[in-house]
């Protein structure tokens, strides 16, 4: 699938107009400059030849470079990738923790105010753009009342903590800063309020259909018949067989929202790779962009693959082996 | 009730986390840092590499050049060199550099450091190397002494001084010490400097901020004592949040809002918008060797059916309409008499002498995706083309495929927005664009073909004297207007959002968009 993937990126980056060495070496650079910035990169060879060895890279751990930033793309993504990495898990998480239990909600109090104020909410989440809410977030709360930051991962004069995983949040825990952590939260509030906003209505959305569907099944009716009390009966056997289709919604949004943070990051300038890889399309920088959808595809590989376990763990007839 | 812990800490984790109360500007102990918020990332401050205008402020900061552009109108100043002359054919060049100017490192500014500098960029071929490659060669470059050193052209060239400020000097010691695999330093100096500038790096964080830590006993003094002791460059992607940034006061100085933003945030008590005519040209290019626009009558009806005004309009009254091809502040500028001015009588006129007397043809016009003011300059050709019976398509384009497009006769749009920015005051700068070496980059879109001017152009650029190359000039200006290449627009205000403790802002038009030059800054707190 990877490998499928890097040759239709490869493919598609190459067909689309653009010269990346001409835009590499300015707008007024003369031939011969560019021609250099074409050697020195390879981007002289035949097509084949470029993805022979861009493969040849990848199989030693070579991303290439950047023509834009002059870096190892995998040298930008260890940079970029943790921040987007931990800005969508937090949104994806707080996602979940608002979305399963205000789904659940409305499908059990279905048709009361309950059900209709989290059907506001869920419409809302779909129709309200990521762009939009992410400046109104801003305008209000950090610019009118002054509650949280403008954007950013820190303050200005605060410095990040000596990397040990890369991931801020857990580093600034690993080596005790604590107030480097305050700051980081503070930081990532509005940001990741925006992004679980659309996630949070999909779950909803998703988990109040398969709320609905399951609560009407006999089981149900004997469960409650049986003398079991509501809460029981819906978080016991109710949810848990609702949470299947669910938990696929939640592994694809994982990947939708990896490979969609760019006017998140963009509003609250959070350095990701949703902005490196949009800076990367429009400079026609190929090399960062077969990175980024390497990256990505893994990751959704990643999450698929921990969504089918989830499976097996919700569902224990999907980890018994057939007889 | 089982919901109220639940609130308590919902809210106590909002206090905790809630941002304490921003400061007028950054204070570190009782140093004052100014913030510089732009959307521009800094991908590389090698000099030798890559300039554009986030880059080159960056590069400013942390190098000298021989010499130095100041002031509005832009004037050359000795800088490293403290004074040169030049051969009275314009072949050689000699600079005398001041004795007292220092690496940061203490090393001395040496001739042999400026002659590895430019070598160093011929060698690479990149960056600012197009501006003298085809005149200096790395054996022209000569150390006469520690303190002097010659340029010895491969021909006369009169240009040359107004691109050397762009040229910034490295240490060859420090450069050379981290070099990698004969990168000639590439890689270090990607996010390190070797230089002997006001500024050195402090931080740097690629995607985040770039911080600039003033040299105390900097070599050639400061201008205030209450200069800046640093500048925080913070990257601030969205314009709106821009604003914010400088209405909060979290930004010092901001570029790039839009039109109806600058002019609210001058209202702002506190905050000051200094506006200056800039030296960028907005033209929409017409591609002169395919039909329809290769028709000089189509061109010169397209040419007067044009509203002019709308473009003063479109930047709420912040711009000057061009009175020539060459920005105003050029060298040798002169104003054309009869540019054409919106005039539907004689676009009609121009239209019934063309292949296209009735109009009846379509024209593609190619702009940036996403630039505003562009797509309201298409809306305006619309209207008053349809006015000949003249169809206008509107077709946004990333700049990418705008230049891809432009780069090929046969694919170069009828008709492309293109704002361009001369990088010196040299008229060469400006001519240049017409000749025919200037085919296939973005600003040579219109693939102008007159060989009377190219050859003007190639005289003018060898002439010693100014008094020989100013009427040269005046002729290659008329006569680009007589041709029309393009409908010669506008050039916009510069303009920044400024809190009004900032003092020493100098502005100069040959700076690039939102760049400032961050050396005369100063905070001076009420």
């Amino acid at each position: 699938m990877l490998f499928g993937l890097l040759c239709l990126t490869f493919a598609i980056s190459h067909v689309v107009p653009g010269d990346p060495a001409r835009l590499a070496a300015g707008p007024d650079a003369n031939e011969s400059m560019v021609q250099t910035l074409r050697a020195k990169y390879g981007l002289d060879r035949p097509l084949g030849v470029q993805f022979v060895r861009y493969l040849a890279g990848v199989a030693r751990g070579d991303l290439g470079q950047s023509l834009r930033s002059r870096n190892a793309v995998l040298d930008d993504l260890l940079m970029y990738f943790p921040n987007t990495f931990e800005l969508v898990t937090l949104a994806l998480l707080l996602a979940v923790i608002v979305g399963v239990p205000l789904g659940m909600l409305s499908a059990v109090y279905q048709n009361t105010w309950i059900d209709h104020v989290t059907r506001v909410v869920l419409v809302s989440g779909v129709a309200l753009s990521a762009f939009w809410l992410g400046l109104m977030l801003q305008l209000l709360i950090a610019l009118h009342l002054g509650w949280l930051p403008l954007g950013g991962r820190l303050g200005l004069t605060a410095t990040p903590p000596v990397p040990v995983t890369h991931l801020l949040f857990v580093d600034a825990v690993l080596r005790g800063e604590w107030r480097t952590l305050d700051d980081a939260l503070a930081h990532a509030v509005l940001p990741v309020i925006t992004l679980c906003f659309p996630a949070l209505a999909s779950i909803m959305r998703v988990n109040r259909a398969e709320m609905l569907e399951t609560l009407r099944q006999d089981y149900i009716v004997t469960a409650r018949a049986q003398g079991f009390s509501g809460f029981r009966v819906v978080s016991r056997y109710a949810l848990r067989n609702a949470m299947i289709p669910t938990l696929t919604m939640i592994g694809l949004r994982y990947g939708w929202m990896l490979g969609g943070t760019v006017l998140v990051e963009t509003v609250f300038d959070w350095p990701g790779i949703g902005l490196y890889a949009v800076n990367a399309a429009v400079s026609s920088d190929f090399q960062p962009i077969m990175g980024v959808t390497l990256l990505i595809g893994l990751n959704f590989m990643l999450a698929n693959l921990l969504v089918d376990f989830a499976y097996g763990w919700l569902d224990p007839r999907i980890r018994r082996p057939a007889s | 009730m089982k919901r109220c812990p639940l609130l308590a800490v919902l809210a106590l984790f909002v206090v905790a986390i809630a941002a304490p109360p921003t400061c007028a500007f950054e204070r570190v102990g009782d140093k004052k840092i100014l913030v510089f918020a732009g959307r521009q990332e800094v991908p590389t401050i090698d000099p030798s590499v890559k300039y554009d205008w986030s880059i080159r402020m960056m590069q400013q900061g942390l190098y000298d050049a021989l010499v130095k552009y100041v002031g509005n109108p832009p004037e050359i100043v000795p800088w490293l060199a403290e004074r040169w002359e030049a051969s009275p054919d314009a072949r050689t060049w000699t600079f005398h550099l001041a004795k007292n100017a220092r690496f940061q490192n203490g090393d001395p500014v040496t001739a042999e450091a400026v002659r590895w500098s430019f070598a160093r960029t011929l060698k690479l071929n990149q960056g600012p190397a197009w501006m003298l490659s085809d005149f200096l060669k790395e054996d022209g470059i000569k150390v006469v002494n520690e303190h002097t050193i010659q340029f010895v052209l491969s021909q006369p060239y009169s240009p040359f001084l107004s691109f050397v400020p762009w040229w910034y000097v490295m240490n060859p010691k420090q450069v050379l010490a981290n070099e990698q695999g004969g990168d000639l330093g590439q890689k270090w100096l990607t996010d390190n400097a070797a230089g002997s500038g006001p500024f050195k790096i402090k931080r740097w964080q690629q995607g985040v901020l770039y911080e600039l830590e003033a040299v105390d006993n900097y070599w050639k003094g400061w201008p205030s004592k209450d200069h800046v002791a640093g500048v925080i460059y913070k990257l601030v992607r969205e314009s709106a949040a821009q604003r914010a940034a400088l209405l909060r006061g979290e930004a010092d100085i901001v570029e790039g809002l839009s039109a109806d933003d600058f002019d609210q945030v001058a209202k702002t008590p506190g905050v000051t918008v200094p506006n200056f005519p800039g030296m960028t040209t907005f033209g929409i290019k017409m591609n002169t060797q395919k039909a329809p626009t290769n028709d000089a009558n189509l061109r010169k009806a397209v040419a007067y059916a044009f509203d002019y005004d709308a473009l003063i309009k479109i930047y709420n009254g912040n711009a000057v309409l061009q009175t020539g091809p060459f920005p105003n502040a050029t060298k040798g500028h002169v104003a054309v008499a009869g540019l054409p001015r919106q005039d539907l009588g004689k676009a009609k006129e121009f239209l019934a002498k063309s292949g296209y007397p009735s109009g009846g043809v379509e024209l593609e016009y190619v702009y940036v995706q996403s630039l505003e003011e562009e797509r309201k300059m298409g809306l305006v050709l619309i209207d008053n083309l349809g006015k000949l019976n003249i169809k206008v398509k509107m077709v946004p384009l990333t700049w990418p495929n705008m230049v891809a497009r432009g780069a090929k006769v046969e694919s170069s749009p009828d008709l492309m927005a293109v704002f361009a920015t001369p990088v010196s005051t040299d008229p060469d700068a400006v001519a240049y664009q017409y000749h025919k070496n200037s085919w296939g980059k973005y600003y040579g879109s219109s693939f102008y073909q007159n060989a009377d001017v190219w050859g003007l152009i190639e005289r003018a650029r060898t002439a010693s004297k100014w008094e020989e190359r100013a009427p040269l000039y005046a002729d290659i200006q008329r006569r680009i207007a007589a041709d029309q290449p393009e409908i010669f627009g506008m050039l916009a205000n510069r303009r920044w959002g400024m809190r009004d403790w900032v003092k020493g802002f100098s502005f100069s038009p040959v700076r690039f968009t939102g760049e400032v030059d961050l050396y005369p800054l100063a905070i001076v707190a009420k």
